[in-house]
């Protein structure tokens, strides 16, 4: 359209009409009125158009002072520590961002896993296999009128579905408060009875744990128990009254008889439980709901932007619905489709208040997710948490942790566009 | 296969289903309480949920956040919804297009940097700059910090669906208006704008909801005391922001004060959900077909 004004100028500017006459008689006073009105009314116009390049520069200058202040308070703080340091309550000055890219990145990770097949596949439904009948093509409207009221649900709503779909499960596993083993655990998860040895210093042996209902163990006869390497031994005792042990391999090796031991529960990184409690993957799949809808919307509109006689071609060459989508309209598409999901990523690792809801607020983490129930910090989290506080030091280290957050982001939109041009040169 | 995608998309129906029976079944435990009841909820101008552990102090009416909401919001949305329209149009009718490959790279960056961001610029920037140029009349958090950043938020949506409404309007309705001999500002104003009003009104609509859900800036800068006034200048705690002061709070789960960070969710919900849906239904009534 930006071929319109300039023509438009010239059509505007036809010469007033008491010029047409010359000077050598004055023009007719009504005539002289029309001269003044048109002047007035391009002179409205250039203001105007003086008013929309003003407007349209202020965008444009707020980024810069955002930009600019930001870069100006964070740019002490934006050290290697920053980097590769954690959060700490004691010396704000050695605090870092660490964990907390982990915790994104997992989270995001589980965000892309599954609300893209998901969000893909609903487009491919909705733009592919439009219905014929009328009640499902009533149902096809509906569909599409919910996917567009979904994207305009606030995110802190996602955030307390989340809460209760995943995180609580709508207690249907039994409440999860504060005890971490409670609920359904499916794998991953080991359980002993911890008992004190004679060693000293804390030292324990874990015993395996037949009876789940049983919180506690006494020790009366030998038992089978396991050490620090997993080697299992059978457990000696020591009753009071006879000599102690004096060995310290042995004395490793010994209890005392009517010791009690408390449940201990061991979990490698393939922990499974239902629900799923305060933990990354519960965050990743609210995460998932919120960026559902951008998803979808991108991808329709990517697979709508082919052309029909691509289709048709396919159809006339007497392929199936299933067998165009798959070679012709969805290699097609791809490009925009990829483009769609890199910035609906972008949205994911950005977004705090659901992960904030899901989560917690806490921020004392120092290292990622070591299981899959496991709670993390992101870095959206981390920024809101540090902004909030009064300390120079944890402004200045928000402003740092900002940067690193928006290079992430350039990096990933970057990387959607090279995305583009590289398919577009393929296609 | 087919089926498959089909479960789908009708799992998006079933997320709606989830929300509601979620909002719905958790807010139920808040209006049971002898406490409290849906009329002082509806028509109460105190609320003093995270102030009073004891459950008697407790006052929960639900205007001094809905006041703080549209404080916010309504500085939000003066600030962008002109702004986002005089840009749509200036892209859409008048620029050039370096100009063009300037600006809207700008909005798009606007439009992706994280929310906790704009709200950490609220407090950094926005909020210090309103002291110093009114000396001091306004508090450190405040509503008009928040609704700016807010705005700032608003703007690149308010405009690239504006920009996608005036893109609809064809191009013989300009040149109709040109050979009248109207002036571009005419033009624009008194014939493209019009003929693509149910499109920006719908983006207004859309912008609007998305000012009342935003949650990260107004946590942020709008600070934490529910107050009922109209006083831009002071605290002002709204919807959102009572919510993530909730869990933040880390209240007991099961009290009364915890169920009624459902209830404030539930009015937010509600008064989205009709916006947005508004907005949807005005686009496609009134959508002016052209072909």
């Amino acid at each position: 359209m930006s071929s319109v004004p300039t023509a438009a100028g010239d059509l505007s500017m036809e010469p007033a009409p008491g010029s047409l006459r010359g000077s050598a008689a004055p023009p007719p006073i009504e005539l002289q009125a029309a001269s003044d009105n048109s002047r007035r009314r391009k002179l409205y116009s250039r203001l105007f158009y003086i008013l929309c390049v003003l407007i349209s520069l202020l965008s444009v200058v707020v980024l810069a002072v955002l930009l600019a202040s930001i870069t100006i308070q964070g740019q002490g703080m934006l050290t290697w520590q920053l980097l590769t340091g954690s959060h700490s309550e004691l010396y704000p000055e050695s605090s870092g961002m660490w964990p907390s890219i982990i915790g994104s990145i997992a989270i995001c990770g589980i965000c892309a896993l599954s609300a893209l097949p998901l969000g893909i596949g609903t487009a491919i439904f909705l733009e592919e296999f439009k219905p014929k009948s009328k009640p499902l093509r009533m149902l096809h409207g509906f569909i599409q009128l919910n996917i567009a009221n979904l994207a305009g649900v606030p995110s802190i709503v996602y955030g307390l579905l989340g809460l209760s779909l995943f995180v609580f499960m709508f207690n249907v596993f039994g409440q999860i408060q504060v005890n971490e083993s409670a609920g359904l655990e499916l794998m991953g998860v080991k359980r002993y009875y911890q008992v004190l040895t004679l060693a000293g210093d804390g030292h324990t042996v874990l015993i395996p744990q037949d009876d789940d209902a049983e919180p506690t163990i006494q020790i009366d006869q030998p038992v089978i128990a396991v050490d620090d390497q997993g080697n299992e031994f059978e457990l000696s005792l020591w009753e009071i009254g006879t000599p102690r042990p004096t060995d310290p391999a042995e004395k490793r090796m010994t209890v005392r008889k009517g010791a009690i031991g408390g449940s201990y529960a061991r979990t490698n990184w393939s922990y499974f439980r239902l629900p799923f409690g305060r933990s990354f993957l519960a965050a990743g799949l609210t995460l998932a709901l919120v960026i559902l809808p951008i998803v979808i919307i991108a991808s329709q509109e990517s697979l709508r932007s082919v052309p029909p006689s691509l289709r048709e071609a396919s159809f006339g060459l007497g392929a199936t619905v299933w067998q165009t989508v798959r070679n012709v309209s969805l290699p097609a598409a791809l490009p925009g489709i990829l483009t769609g999901s890199i910035l609906a990523m972008g949205r994911a690792i950005g977004e705090a208040a659901p992960v904030l809801v899901v989560l917690g607020a806490t921020v004392a983490k120092n290292s990622g997710p070591q299981n899959m129930m496991d709670n993390v910090v992101t870095m959206p989290v981390l920024i809101f948490n540090w902004a909030g506080r009064q300390q120079a030091t944890y402004q200045e280290l928000a402003a740092a942790a900002i940067i690193v957050l928006l290079v992430v982001l350039l990096l990933m939109n970057s990387a959607a566009i090279y995305l583009r041009q590289r398919m577009r040169i393929e296609a | 296969m087919v089926a498959v995608l089909a479960v789908c998309a009708l799992m998006t129906i079933g997320i709606t289903i989830g929300i509601v029976v979620m909002l719905i079944g958790q807010s139920w435990n808040f209006f049971q309480s002898e406490h409290v009841s849906v009329g002082d909820f509806l028509t109460g101008t105190h609320w003093t949920a995270l102030q009073s552990r004891e459950l008697d102090n407790a006052e929960f009416g639900i205007w001094p956040l809905l006041s703080g909401t549209f404080r916010v919001t309504i500085i939000a949305m003066v600030i962008a919804l002109p702004c986002g329209l005089v840009t749509a149009v200036y892209l859409s009718e008048f620029s050039s297009s370096r100009v063009r490959s300037i600006l809207k790279p700008t909005l798009e960056v606007i439009a992706g940097i994280p929310t906790v961001v704009l709200g950490y610029f609220a407090i950094l920037v926005i909020s210090p700059g309103l002291q110093l140029f009114t000396g001091g009349a306004f508090d450190t958090f405040n509503a008009t910090s928040a609704g700016i950043a807010v705005g700032i938020l608003c703007l690149p949506m308010v405009c690239s669906l504006s920009e996608d409404a005036l893109h609809a309007v064809p191009r013989a309705l300009r040149e109709g208006a040109y050979g009248l001999g109207c002036t571009p500002f005419e033009t624009s104003m008194k014939v493209v704008v019009p003929a693509a009003l149910s499109g920006i009104i719908s983006a207004f609509l859309l912008a609007f909801s998305r000012a009342i859900g935003e949650t990260m800036v107004v946590a942020l800068a709008a600070g934490t005391r529910a107050t009922f006034t109209f006083d831009p200048r002071e605290q002002s705690q709204t919807m959102t922001g009572f919510i993530v002061e909730m869990i933040k709070s880390e209240s007991e789960y099961g009290t009364v004060q915890y169920f009624s960070l459902y209830a404030v969710a539930i009015t937010l919900f509600v008064i989205t959900f009709a916006m947005t849906l508004l907005g949807q239904m005005i686009r496609r009534r009134y959508q002016e077909s052209y072909d």
